[in-house]
């Protein structure tokens, strides 16, 4: 009898790890799939629910962190730096643009986000439990237009780029993710590179340089470049703040020829962000 | 544990708010930089009142939604998730739970080990990038908090499931009985 009971776990637990290795395999480099839609749509406005609901005991939580690790923001000043770092960076974007421009004799210049781009504003619904990913659920989807490699920003710069999406949510792989890469220009230096994610580590990107005959130093900016090439899935629009240099010595820069770059948005509290739809990513 | 309708009714809510609960409000709060993870702390209290097929299975199950839920490839957390449950139902079956604490270090020990799970697992698809060492502080934390709140975790859930639990009223007959007329 007692044999019989262990025989019929060890086919149920093999059974259920067999399953999931099928389900594993099926469903693996699949954006999203019809399950996965259907299982969204009933759960996002119990998400979002959950979400409004929980958001005080979730600030007085990150409030006690903040207060216990003294980093108390003030909110004016924090206002005041995001307008002061968004004129900065454009100014930054702009001169180096514009020198540019004279270079090549070319007046016609672009805006900083392409025209036909149109930012839907989302709330963040769902954060990655663990700390090997780097994913938030948002509650918005294809039915607001969201597609597949569209990019997200918040206040702050960039944030990621939309992986999957269904009728009602959209998963973001953060720029902190480890299958994140983003090509990007260091202004006013003018180097190019592609900055990727250190796991584990939310607050440092790593620039790898892919033109380091100019230097770089720290402190100074870092936006998209605006082009995409092999394992960067995404096609950011040029000039989005992505975050600034703090590590560049120049012994690093000949030796590893790699930098790093801190991100101008606090990954780990995102409450509202803006998904760039109807972009070139298509 | 007796599985009657009216209790798995009642483990399928626990799980579905769990995971409601985690990705809404725990994935977002942050003690010391690091979010808790309560998903694993979860399984092991399904596993250690359940024993090991309610362990695994419901390992199994919130892997899924968890998984339906962020978009990602369907059967890694669940393949955790299993081992996990399984592991605390195995604990349950073969030693008896003498002490306070053997709980709470059952859902911090098991909370590490499925955060290096899901490491291994990611591990599996390839990681292109830099790994830190500020992963394994990340995960003790995890631990940590796995162990103070697996205790509130399973005191609520015994207390849920208390009607089926096969030893309660054996706990519960602890009591001396009174001698009529002595």
């Amino acid at each position: 009898m007692y044999r019989k009971q262990v025989r019929r776990r060890r086919a149920v637990l093999a059974l259920l790890v067999v399953g999931s290795f099928a389900l594993l395999t099926l469903t693996y480099g699949q954006g999203s799939n019809g399950l996965q839609r259907g299982v969204t749509a009933v759960f996002a406005p119990v998400s979002s629910i959950f979400d409004r609901a929980l958001k005080p005991a979730r600030d007085l939580i990150n409030w006690v962190d903040e207060t216990f690790d003294a980093r108390g923001k003030n909110h004016r000043l924090e206002e005041e730096l995001q307008i002061a770092r968004k004129e900065a960076v454009g100014g930054k974007a702009a001169v180096a643009e514009n020198a540019e421009l004279h270079k090549l004799l070319k007046f016609d210049q672009s805006g900083a986000i392409p025209e036909g781009i149109e930012p839907v504003t989302a709330r963040v619904i769902g954060l990655s439990p663990t700390v090997w990913f780097s994913d938030v659920m948002i509650d918005v989807g294809t039915g607001e237009g969201v597609r597949p490699g569209d990019p997200v920003v918040n206040g702050d710069g960039l944030i990621g780029h939309v992986s999957a999406a269904t009728g009602s949510t959209a998963k973001v792989t953060l720029i902190s993710d480890h299958s994140s890469a983003v090509s990007v220009r260091v202004v006013p230096a003018g180097v190019q590179g592609i900055v990727k994610a250190t796991v584990g580590e939310p607050n440092r990107l790593v620039l790898s340089f892919l033109n380091s005959d100019k230097n770089i130093h720290k402190g100074e900016s870092v936006v998209t470049a605006g082009w995409h090439g092999e394992g960067i899935e995404s096609r950011f629009p040029p000039n989005i703040p992505v975050g600034e240099v703090t590590r560049a010595t120049i012994f690093e820069q000949e030796a590893q020829e790699r930098s790093v770059v801190r991100p101008y948005a606090d990954l780990r509290n995102l409450d509202t962000v803006q998904v760039l739809t109807g972009g070139a990513s298509k | 544990m007796i599985l009657t309708p009216k209790i798995t009714a009642r483990l399928v809510i626990v799980g579905l708010f769990g995971v409601l609960l985690q990705l809404t409000f725990f994935s977002r709060v942050e003690l010391f930089h690091v979010s808790p993870d309560v998903l694993p702390a979860l399984v092991v209290s399904f596993g250690l009142l359940g024993g090991t097929m309610t362990g695994a299975v419901s390992g199994f199950a919130i892997g899924f939604l968890l998984d339906c839920l962020l978009i990602q490839p369907i059967g890694g957390a669940s393949l955790v998730l299993i081992a996990v449950g399984y592991a605390a139902g195995t604990f349950r079956e073969r030693f008896e739970i003498h002490s306070r604490l053997v709980v709470p270090l059952m859902c911090a020990i098991l909370t590490f080990l499925a955060e290096l799970g899901f490491g291994a697992v990611e591990a599996m698809f390839g990681i292109e990038t830099d790994v830190s060492v500020l992963v394994v502080r990340d995960m003790l934390i995890k631990s940590l908090f796995a162990f103070f709140l697996g205790w509130a975790i399973y005191a609520g859930m015994r207390r849920l499931v208390r009607p089926a639990l096969v030893d309660e009223a054996t706990v519960r007959r602890t009591r001396r009985p009174t001698v009529l007329g002595a």
